[in-house]
């Protein structure tokens, strides 16, 4: 048995003993840094325990909590509209490419993921330019159709969508393949049999296709929260949260004040804040999840 | 004549003499700055030269993108491994002297620094009195313009003052051309106070008075109620303002294609826009920013650039550091009495700060465009560089763009603005 | 939304309505790829075309000035070789890392295998800015900063490649380690010699997503090379472009940059992303 217990541990060391000392160490300091009063740029020892002060602070009435609030309420609705357009259409283009029977699919698959694999920061660069009022693409093409010119990433009201529409853009693709794959395991036979029964189109998508695919979509919607609160690259190069603070998300906040302003203690607080909401998030969405299945 | 020049003149030599000592024992000194790869590359080649009379001596050349460099900053100060030359913006200045990182100038420094630069900019290299680093790019504020579209727009004159400039932006507004009078910018903190505070300046007002700010005075509430004004009759359209992290974007943009008739920026664009118009850069003149009805004259503001040393460095880093400090500074390391650092600003269009560089650069300084920024030197107002400034900055740009945007009037901008301004400088002084 | 769903019923949907289809599918192709050729085209023109309005389309000429200006302002070769040290050693390390950790989830019993998993899968939904600094200095402490290995050793194992791992392996049969243990074998020589080829689709896509990742990051390397260029990968390199007074002239040399910066993943992706597709389609990766 100790044979048994030791090439356990032989296994699990290397993985396991990087994510404790590369993730797990570096997560309890800021946990600790959440209740002190640091400054990032000194060593840790000089940080002192001031208890709930900075989670006051950041929920607070004043600048500090304002802007921190307006971020993590950024960051949410940026969440949603990402999960809100990906999943649709990453459903759409998966039933088009797979169902559809159509020449070229494997080709529009390859095309559709191929954006995944583009370096967020040239994602960035290209999307300024495409986007820009006066000199980009995009609003000399509505102007054909009569649309527009949209401020895009110009105006408060526009901004943060435009960074979603971006994001929709690098991921869909991505997404769209966990669907293929969903779909590849609806067994063909459910179908047939619906159709014997006369269902068709609308209906075999109602009832077969999307409660089938259920799993997939939730695990989907939980990959898209998770890469959607990492945005960061084209807010620092682009946007920079602005205009009037409308695209300044958590990641990016969280470096402003935490690293930029050198309020290590407050920027602990909001990452704990952060990870406290995601955990609570994702445990919310399976229980839910788990709930429907027993229905 | 004054005592001053001669004894700059004594130190920079003594220092020049010291300088070529060879040391006793190889040093590494780290140079970090967020300067270009073309720039990077003069640098490296100064530090060559430096390095064939200091055999002993490497100077090695850290480069980051500008827009990181805070993060670099902040996360290494003070580290093992940390640079031990940083190209700083003043403004970071104080949290990095109270935190203790950087070293104190020695003696035969900071008289140097005291001595060669202006009084003004000498200051804002120092915390409490303290010299801590030499300074090199300095920058000023002025109304930039169109010749053209005020020809177009028949006006004869830049405007002097606020209801001039006010009228000419109403004139230059031209909806179905897409045209603005005047461009303000948005989504980039400094370029968003700075004009702002430039204004004020001319307006008799400052944002910080004795380490209280002042941004509910008359003077600063006539000044939002002068963006208000100008954002309400479309004179000037908030989305044409949007700049980058890299301070490009639609800002850019539009003042170079024609699109806006005035903005208000720094001397360092003149590259830019050099690069942008092309031919049509002869176009562009400059004057002084508009005086208000409170104002005694035009002022801009103005803010510098400079290397600190590293406290965490060991002696001999530190030695060595100042010692390049001194000479890549001063006046034996580039042509014609220039300093090697005025040379390589001057290649990006940068005004030097250096009194003897801004001498040595006087002819080339006297282009159209360049002139009327120098000649905004003397009387400009330095940015106040306080504790918690970074924070100060981006509070206050927050309630300028609410402006822009229509989000805030502009009584409660003033309002919330000091609020903010006043709960932070009191925050960061704890 | 009503696609037929027509895979058995040939005829189901008339021409007309296949005609939209494929509209529909040329128009999402377009829409898809758009962005990277308008970045092509773009690192083709000359300043002035760059800045024109309305934007020139087609470059009159095209020129690849831009190319030969950014070798010149950056090492490409020496940031291609960076970056691919930096990716291809953290792809091996994940590979080799997430295999065992992996075997042992799916084929041991143990206490707290549960617990141990679910803190592992946990730590994927970090962001990686929440522990910058305090890893930015625990790396630092063990000497390891300003150096590739710094922004190597600390992405050696993932939780994604864990869990990925884990699905895949299970599915391998029980008998065939078995027999394996029967013959003597030790139980590194299982995981490498029979459970690997085993999940060599698997362990193919995740070599193409690790891979991907790290070429593409830019944060943690910015962080952990202090300046350090010499040792910056691509994406660094490209974003030195962005100096912040030269803006007009490098819109260029930005674009030429960057679509340099992604033809090595994306030739990655041509070669590996039928493994890719075939992994997540079998890997419970979906959550089925």
């Amino acid at each position: 048995m100790t044979g048994f217990r030791k090439s356990i541990v032989v296994m699990l060391a290397p993985s396991l003993g990087l994510i404790a000392v590369f993730i797990l160490v570096p997560i309890t300091l800021t946990i600790w840094l959440a209740f002190t009063k640091w400054s990032s740029q000194t060593p840790f020892a000089t940080a002192t325990f001031i208890g709930l002060d900075n989670f006051r602070e950041i929920f607070g009435p004043g600048s500090v909590g304002r802007d921190f609030k307006g971020a993590l309420a950024n960051t949410a609705l940026y969440s949603l509209m990402s999960i809100a357009l990906i999943l649709p259409l990453s459903v759409l283009f998966g039933m088009l490419i797979h169902q559809a029977e159509l020449k070229g699919a494997n080709l529009l698959r390859t095309i559709l993921f191929a954006t995944y694999m583009v370096p967020m920061i040239a994602v960035a660069l290209v999307f300024s330019k495409l986007y820009s009022p006066s000199e980009g693409p995009i609003n000399q093409i509505l102007g054909w159709v009569g649309i527009g010119p949209l401020p895009w990433l110009s105006s408060p009201d526009t901004a943060l969508v435009s960074v979603v529409l971006l994001n929709v853009w690098q991921q869909v693709g991505y997404f769209t393949i966990l669907i293929i794959a969903g779909l590849t395991q609806i067994p063909q036979s459910i179908y047939e049999a619906a159709r014997m029964d006369g269902a068709r189109g609308p209906a075999l998508f109602g009832f077969i296709t999307l409660p089938l695919l259920k799993r997939t979509l939730l695990f989907s919607a939980v990959i898209a929260l998770i890469n959607a609160v990492q945005v960061f690259e084209p807010v620092a190069l682009v946007t920079q949260g602005g205009p009037v603070g409308s695209t300044n998300v958590m990641t990016y906040h969280i470096r402003r004040v935490g690293i930029e302003r050198a309020q290590g203690g407050l920027g602990s607080a909001m990452s704990v804040t952060l990870l406290l909401a995601l955990v609570v998030t994702v445990t919310a969405v399976f229980a839910l999840a788990r709930r429907e299945e027993r229905r | 004549m004054t005592i001053r020049p001669l004894m700059g003149l004594f130190l920079g030599s003594a220092l020049a003499a010291f300088s070529s000592v060879a040391w006793a024992e190889d040093v590494t000194v780290s140079f970090l700055t967020h300067w270009p790869p073309e720039t990077v590359a003069k640098l490296e080649a100064a530090a060559a030269t430096y390095a064939k009379d200091h055999p002993g001596v490497k100077i090695d050349v850290r480069a980051v993108p500008f827009g990181d460099l805070l993060t670099t900053l902040r996360s290494q100060a003070g580290q093992a491994g940390g640079p031990t030359i940083t190209g700083i913006y003043d403004l970071w200045l104080p949290e990095l002297a109270r935190d203790k990182l950087v070293n104190a100038a020695p003696a035969a420094n900071s008289a140097d620094v005291s001595t060669n630069w202006p009084k003004g900019v000498a200051t804002a290299a120092s915390v409490g009195g303290t010299v801590y680093g030499y300074p090199n790019e300095i920058d000023v504020y002025a109304l930039n313009y169109n010749k053209k579209l005020f020809e177009e727009a028949g006006i004869k004159e830049a405007p002097k003052t606020w209801d001039e400039f006010y009228a000419a932006a109403e004139k230059l507004t031209n909806k179905d051309k897409g045209q603005q009078g005047f461009g303000m910018i948005n989504s980039w903190a400094a370029g968003v106070v700075h004009p702002f505070a430039s204004l004020l300046a001319s307006n008799g007002g400052a944002l910080v008075v004795d380490g209280k700010p002042q941004l509910d005075s008359d003077n600063a509430k006539a000044t939002f109620d002068l963006y208000e004004k100008l954002i309400k009759s479309g004179a000037s359209v908030a989305t044409m303002g949007t700049a980058d992290a890299n301070t490009t974007g639609p800002f850019l943009d539009n003042f170079v294609s024609g699109k806006t008739g005035m903005i208000i920026m720094a001397n360092w664009w003149e590259s830019a826009l050099k690069a942008g118009m092309g031919e049509r850069f002869a176009d562009i003149a400059t004057a002084p920013i508009p005086v208000g009805p409170k104002g005694d004259g035009p002022h801009s503001i103005s803010y510098s650039w400079m290397t600190v040393v590293s406290d965490g460095a060991s002696d001999a880093e530190k030695k060595a550091a100042w010692d390049f400090l001194a000479w890549f500074n001063g006046p034996t390391s580039g042509e014609n009495g220039a300093s090697a650092m005025g040379d390589l600003l001057q290649s990006m269009g940068i005004l030097p700060s250096r009194t003897s560089d801004v001498a040595a650069f006087s002819e080339r300084l006297k282009t159209p465009f360049l002139a009327g920024y120098v000649s905004a030197l003397s009387e400009a107002r330095p940015f106040p560089t306080v504790l918690g400034g970074q924070e100060f900055t981006e509070s206050l740009q927050g309630h300028i763009e609410a402006v822009q945007f229509g989000k805030e009037t502009a009584a409660e901008a003033a309002a919330a603005a000091q609020a903010d301004a006043v709960a932070i400088l009191e925050k960061a002084s704890q | 939304m009503s696609l037929p769903v027509t895979t058995s019923a040939p005829g189901a949907a008339s021409p007309a309505w296949r005609g939209a289809l494929y509209l529909l599918m040329i128009a999402i192709a377009v829409v898809s790829a758009f962005p990277l050729v308008w970045m092509v085209l773009s690192s083709l023109k000359t300043p002035a075309e760059a800045m024109q309005t309305p934007p020139v389309w087609i470059p009159g000429t095209p020129s690849f000035d831009a190319y030969q200006k950014v070798s010149e302002l950056i090492s490409v070769g020496r940031s291609f070789a960076n970056s691919a040290v930096i990716a291809g050693i953290t792809t091996a390390g994940i590979l080799v890392t997430s295999l065992m950790a992996g075997y042992a989830f799916a084929k041991y019993r143990f206490r707290y295998r549960e617990v141990l998993f679910a803190i592992t899968i946990a730590t994927m939904f970090l962001p990686p800015i929440v522990t910058l600094i305090p890893l930015y200095r625990l790396v630092g402490s063990i000497g390891l900063n300003a150096s590739l290995a710094g922004v190597i050793v600390p992405n050696l194992a993932n939780a994604f490649g864990i869990f990925l791992m884990r699905q895949f392996i299970a599915g391998v049969p029980d008998e065939l380690i078995e027999a394996a243990r029967l013959d003597g074998a030790s139980e590194f020589r299982i995981v490498f010699t029979i459970v690997a080829p085993a999940v060599a689709p698997a362990l193919a896509a995740l070599a193409l997503f690790a891979f991907v990742y790290h070429w593409n990051s830019y944060l943690w390397p910015l962080t952990v090379l202090q300046g350090n260029s010499n040792d910056y990968p691509i994406v660094i390199s490209l974003s030195r472009l962005l100096s912040y007074n030269r803006s007009a002239v490098n819109t260029g040399l930005v674009m030429a940059g960057a679509t340099l910066a992604v033809l090595p993943p994306l030739i990655l992706f041509v070669f590996l992303q039928r493994f890719f597709v075939r992994t997540i389609t079998a890997s419970g990766m979906t959550g089925q």
